[in-house]
C-alpha cells in the first residue's frame, strides 16, 4: 500500500518536470512512456466515443421519424380530454416516469426525475404525498428510489433498447391496470422533443374511466354501450406510446450530443498530451546531447 | 352496403337543431377534419374530407360534418374516406376507437391499418388456405393458430368483408 503511495506521490512529482528541461535520467524516460500510454487509451476513447455518435446519429434519424407519427396519434389520443377535461384536480395522481435502461447520454434521466421530485416538492399543487410512482428505465428507477423510496410501486425495464413498439405500451398500460393500485388520475412524466440538440420536461394528462364519467364535457359525447372503460384503457397505451417514443428520439439525440462533446474532448486532450510528449522528447534530446558534448570536451 | 350507410347516417343526423345550437358560427363547412393515426404512421391529420364510413362494433355508419359527438369502439374492418366529389379510399384497420369532437373533428385511433390496394392476390391465396383450415375438423386452437399464420390476420370473417369489399 505504501508502495503504491509513493509511486503515485512519485508521478506526480516527475510530472511537471516534463515542461521544463528534463534531466536526462530514466525517470524521465518512463514518463515519457507514460505520455505514450496515455494518448493510445485516449485516443482509443476518441475513436469508441466517435462511433457512438455515429450510431447514435442514425438511430436518431429513425427515432425522429418513429416520434413524427407517435406524436401525432398521441394528438389525436389526448384531444378527448381537451374536450372533457377532469372536473376537479386530481389528488392521488400516478406518476409515470418515462426513462430507460442506459447511460451516458447526458441528462436524460436527471430531466424527467427532477421533474417529479418538483411535483412532489410542490406544496401548492395538492397532490397527496404518498401518491403512487411507476417508472420505465432502469436509470430513473435508481435515482428516484433514493428520494422516495415509499412512493414507488412498479418499475419497468428492457424497454427503448430500440424503437419502442405499441405493444410495449400496451404491455406497460395493462401491467398497471392490473397492478390494482388506487389513483384519481395519471401523470405521465417524459422528456419533450424540443430540437435536436435539446429537450425539457414535460407532464401528459391521461384521465381514468371515474373522471371521465364525472365530466361534464365528456357528457356531450353519445355512447351506444358504456365503453368510457375501454376508451381510458385504450388510451392509456396510447399516452404511453407517444411518451416512450419521444423520449427515446430525445435520448438517441442527447446520446449524439453527449457522444459528440466527449470526441472533442478527447481530440483536445489528444493535441495537449502530444505537445507535451513532443517537448519531452525534445528535452531528454537536448540533455542527452549536453551530455554527449559536455563528455566529449572533457576528454 | 352504401344505403345502409346513408340510412345510418341520416338516422344519426337527426337531431339536427341542437347539432345547429352548438355551431352557431355563421358559417358551417361542410367538411369534417379527420385524423386517422397508427401509432406507426399517421395517414390523415386535420385533413378536410367530406364523408368517412366506418365499422363499428354496434352497426356501421357514415360520418358527416356536424356530426353528433359521439365514441365509438371500431371493430376490424374497412374505412372508408370520401376526400372530394367521389374518390374514395379504403383502409382495412384493426380495432380501435373512432371519436367524433364537438369542434367537428373526427379522430380515428387504430393499432393497426392497411390500405385496400395492397392487399395482393398472394394474400387472397393464403386466405383461401385459412378457410380450407377453417373447414376442417381440427382442434379450435389449432385452427386459430394456422389462420393467423397463413392469412396475417386475426379475424377471417372480417378478412372476407375486405376482400368483398375490395
Amino acid at each position: 500500500m505504501s508502495m503504491l503511495a509513493r509511486s503515485t506521490v512519485g508521478r506526480m512529482a516527475a510530472q511537471p518536470k516534463v515542461l521544463g528541461a528534463a534531466p536526462a535520467n530514466a525517470r524521465n524516460m518512463a514518463t515519457l512512456r507514460e505520455i505514450e500510454l496515455r494518448l493510445k487509451s485516449v485516443r482509443n476513447i476518441e475513436k469508441i466515443t466517435k462511433s457512438m455518435k455515429m450510431i447514435a446519429s442514425t438511430k436518431l434519424a429513425k427515432a425522429q421519424r418513429a416520434m413524427q407519427a407517435g406524436k401525432q396519434y398521441g394528438v389525436a389520443n389526448s384531444e378527448v380530454f381537451q374536450n372533457a377535461p377532469a372536473e376537479e384536480p386530481a389528488k392521488r395522481k400516478l406518476f409515470i416516469v418515462v426513462s430507460s435502461d442506459k447511460g451516458l447520454c447526458g441528462g436524460i434521466h436527471s430531466s424527467v426525475t427532477k421533474a417529479t421530485r418538483r411535483i412532489f416538492a410542490d406544496k401548492e399543487s395538492g397532490i397527496e404525498t404518498d401518491s403512487p410512482i411507476m417508472v420505465i428505465g432502469d436509470k430513473s428507477k435508481a435515482q428516484l428510489s433514493r428520494v422516495h423510496p415509499k412512493n414507488l410501486v412498479m418499475t419497468f425495464n428492457q424497454i427503448g433498447r430500440d424503437i419502442p413498439t405499441f405493444s410495449d405500451a400496451a404491455g406497460v398500460a395493462d401491467l398497471i391496470i392490473k397492478s390494482g393500485v388506487k389513483y384519481d388520475s395519471i401523470a405521465i412524466v417524459y422528456n419533450k422533443f424540443v430540437s435536436a440538440i435539446s429537450y425539457e420536461s414535460a407532464v401528459m394528462e391521461v384521465e381514468t374511466e371515474e373522471a371521465l364519467k364525472n365530466s361534464p364535457g365528456f357528457k356531450a359525447y353519445e355512447m351506444e354501450d358504456d365503453v368510457t372503460k375501454d376508451l381510458a384503457e385504450f388510451s392509456l397505451a396510447n399516452a404511453i406510446y407517444a411518451a416512450l417514443v419521444e423520449g427515446h428520439a430525445c435520448e438517441q439525440s442527447a446520446r449524439r450530443n453527449a457522444m459528440d462533446n466527449a470526441s472533442k474532448n478527447a481530440s483536445d486532450m489528444i493535441s495537449k498530451l502530444q505537445m507535451q510528449y513532443n517537448r519531452g522528447r525534445q528535452a531528454a534530446i537536448t540533455n542527452e546531447l549536453v551530455d554527449i558534448i559536455t563528455g566529449a570536451s572533457a576528454l | 352496403m352504401s344505403t345502409l350507410c346513408l340510412l345510418s347516417t341520416t338516422a344519426r343526423r337527426a337531431p339536427k337543431l341542437l347539432v345547429s345550437q352548438c355551431h352557431s358560427h355563421a358559417e358551417v363547412s361542410d367538411k369534417i377534419k379527420l385524423s386517422l393515426v397508427l401509432p406507426h404512421q399517421s395517414i390523415f391529420t386535420s385533413t378536410d374530407v367530406i364523408e368517412v364510413n366506418i365499422t363499428a362494433t354496434t352497426r356501421d355508419m357514415g360520418i358527416l360534418a356536424n356530426h353528433v359527438p359521439s365514441i365509438e369502439p371500431l371493430c376490424p374492418g374497412v374505412v372508408e374516406v370520401i376526400e372530394s366529389g367521389s374518390v374514395s379510399k379504403k383502409w382495412f384497420v384493426s380495432g380501435g376507437f373512432t371519436t367524433v369532437h364537438p369542434n367537428d373533428k373526427l379522430t380515428i385511433g387504430v393499432v393497426e391499418a392497411v390500405s385496400l390496394e395492397d392487399f395482393s392476390w398472394a394474400v387472397h391465396m393464403n386466405l383461401q388456405e385459412a378457410l380450407k383450415v377453417a373447414a376442417g375438423n381440427r382442434s379450435e386452437e389449432d385452427k386459430m393458430d394456422k389462420m393467423s399464420h397463413s392469412s396475417g390476420v386475426e379475424s377471417i370473417s372480417t378478412m372476407q368483408i375486405g376482400m368483398i369489399t375490395l
